[in-house]
């Protein structure tokens, strides 16, 4: 390892080092090492709680638990099961469908916002700031928020009566909560989504659009030709972000409806809950997580290829 | 616009002029009306649940699920904040544990990460190691929670640190580190190293140099990493919630998970606990605005 200062030569206390007393040896080695002493303490942490469960979590799935209590090796068994499991089946296409739908609104909506705020505007550091509440709050505090909107009679009920002519079953009808927790999620992440657009936005070179003003290119030509391929590289970045934040989605779910009612709102972080700490099977749930692992590796690895990001 | 370069003003003689060509549809009454509406729907949109639970922190059970609705508070039921204490005395812990917790958490990932991010920036690694771990930790941001967290569950059993306060930190500083050593590493990068060279010509050791000149320049950075790392963990269920079962660690999202629970629902109560949980990330967002945005979309918009 190469140090990257090389004036430590002329440090009196490395010069002095040798013959200098306890504390200043200390010094001495503490700074001879001190790329892999500020580094170390961080790595070994990471390691022991992130790559060190996981690989608990492998063994976990290679044994069968009844109560919590390990039974017996069973190989591969776990995966073949939760292969038939409707419920784990289930639980993904729930989830899959709430990142699409969620993620595709969001970025519509931000989008369109974010066009709205690139321009001056008298107010558009208050609101740029104003709309950064939703994503800074507790997601258990603004599932609370929503279950009260939501509750039977309560101001959802109110704005649809006149459409509806009665209550909604928002997080109660087993075909319409999916949505309702969708929707949460697109009021929480929408503004970031706004306020990373705007920054492309912004970010385009402004002369490349004069020289397109020149030339005689409509706004929507500039739009499309100039700005859109300028914002690529941020535009999927934004869209791994939000895909892979909303694949771990769990408290909203937890609070508004806790996977029911039946298994309709039953995403994966909710299904793995439950099998872990409701039904304390283990090896289920373990096989869970690494399938749940592999296939978010294999998103975002699909992601980045395609579009060819840098990190 | 104001700090165009000058080599770009041949192109328009009039500063200003060209603005008006790229942007002259804001000049039509009507497209003006429909940005604004917009934006204002948009805004009332994001706030309005917001006010809802604020103000309902101050009706009456009765008044919040009135038809129609109280658009204003009526009465201004202020007993309500003292009613939630005395009758869930278990919240004054949730609020301690969940003070305790952040504030640990904030203090050890920050100045973890802020060591880690230097030793990656201030050194030549072997194999480009200062390029690959970065990378690999902040990877591990991409994993989701639930997989790490069962297997954390029975680590935890197994050395009794369920149901702790040093095990919730210590959990909450590994999921908070990898943005901090990401965020200072790009502040870290901007002190020019003839400043740590001259230090330690005056006499300091590169530690010393470290404490004494580095991290002081690097202080909005540490601020700003620090706020994101309070928010986050102020703001955690999914840890909490599996690893405490009683208030003795139990942190505040937690109780306010509990409240749901109940056979009725006390929503004048979840109001006011839902309202207190909002305050300390409220007060200091606003404060590192920009940085949090990096922080949220893991350093894309730099």
């Amino acid at each position: 390892m190469s140090e990257g200062t090389n004036t430590v030569s002329e440090n009196p206390i490395h010069a002095s080092a040798s013959e200098g007393s306890r504390k200043e040896r200390l010094a001495l080695w503490a700074d001879e090492h001190l790329a892999k002493l500020l580094v170390i303490p961080t790595l070994v942490l990471l390691f022991s709680m992130t790559f060190y469960p996981m690989i608990r979590a492998i063994e976990m799935s290679m044994y069968q638990y009844t109560a919590g209590q390990r039974i017996g090796f069973v190989g591969l068994d776990n995966y073949v099961n939760l292969f038939y499991d409707s419920t784990w089946r289930n639980s993904l296409m729930v989830t899959a469908w709430y990142v699409f739908l969620s993620v595709t609104v969001q970025f519509v909506v931000g989008f369109v916002i974010a066009v709205l705020l690139n321009r001056k505007l008298k107010f558009r550091g208050l609101i740029q700031t104003l709309i950064l509440i939703p994503m800074i709050l507790a997601p258990t505090v603004i599932a609370l928020v929503w279950r009260l909107l939501y509750a039977p009679g309560g101001l959802l009920d109110f704005i649809f009566y006149p459409i509806v002519g009665g209550n909604v079953g928002w997080i109660s009808d087993s075909s319409i909560a999916l949505y309702s927790l969708i929707l949460t999620e697109v009021w929480q992440w929408t503004p970031l989504v706004v306020l990373v657009m705007l920054a492309g936005l912004q970010s385009v070179p402004d002369h490349l659009k004069e020289a397109a003003v020149m030339d005689g290119a409509s706004r929507l030509r500039i739009f499309w030709d100039i700005t859109l391929p300028h914002m690529k590289s941020l535009i999927v970045l934004i869209l791994i972000i939000r895909v892979i934040d909303s694949i771990r989605v769990f408290d909203k779910v937890y609070i508004l409806t806790r996977g029911g009612p039946g298994e309709s709102t039953n995403v994966v972080s909710m299904e793995m809950y439950r099998a872990a700490f409701e039904f304390t099977n283990w090896g289920a749930a373990a096989s869970m997580a690494i399938s749940l692992l592999l296939i978010v590796l294999l998103i975002a690895i699909t992601f980045v290829k395609i579009a060819e990001v840098k990190f | 616009m104001a700090t165009k370069p000058e080599t770009d003003t041949p192109v328009f003689e009039t500063p200003g002029r060209f603005e008006k060509l790229y942007n002259e549809y804001e000049g039509t009454k009507w497209s003006r009306v429909a940005i604004y509406g917009g934006l204002s729907m948009y805004l009332l949109w994001t706030l309005f649940p917001v006010y809802w639970m604020v103000t309902g922190s101050l009706k009456t059970r009765e008044g919040l699920l009135t038809f129609p609705p109280q658009w204003i508070p009526l009465q201004m039921e202020i007993s309500n904040y003292v009613v939630l204490f005395t009758q869930r005395p278990e919240f004054w812990r949730f609020i301690l544990n969940s003070m305790i917790v952040t504030i640990a958490t904030t203090i050890i990932a920050t100045f973890l990460g802020a060591c880690a991010a230097y030793g990656f920036v201030a050194f030549d690694w072997p194999y480009d190691l200062d390029f690959h771990l970065p990378f690999y930790i902040l990877s591990t941001r991409f994993m989701p929670p639930i997989v790490v967290a069962i297997p954390i569950y029975v680590i935890f059993r197994d050395i009794a640190l369920v149901n702790t306060l040093p095990g919730l930190i210590l959990l909450y500083v590994m999921f908070n580190v990898p943005f901090v050593v990401w965020m200072m590493k790009g502040f870290f990068d901007e002190i020019p190293d003839s400043l740590v060279e001259s230090a330690m010509i005056d006499g300091h050791t590169h530690l010393g140099a470290f404490f004494k000149i580095v991290l002081p320049l690097a202080k909005p950075g540490l601020f700003a990493s620090g706020i994101f790392a309070m928010i986050i963990t102020w703001n955690e269920l999914l840890f909490a919630l599996i690893i405490t079962h009683s208030a003795d660690a139990a942190t505040l999202p937690v109780g306010l998970s509990s409240l749901i629970t109940q056979y009725t629902i006390q929503w004048e109560l979840i109001s006011v606990a839902g309202t207190i949980a909002m305050i300390p990330v409220l007060i200091f967002a606003f404060i590192v605005r920009d940085e949090l945005v990096r922080g949220f979309s893991m350093g894309v918009d730099g």
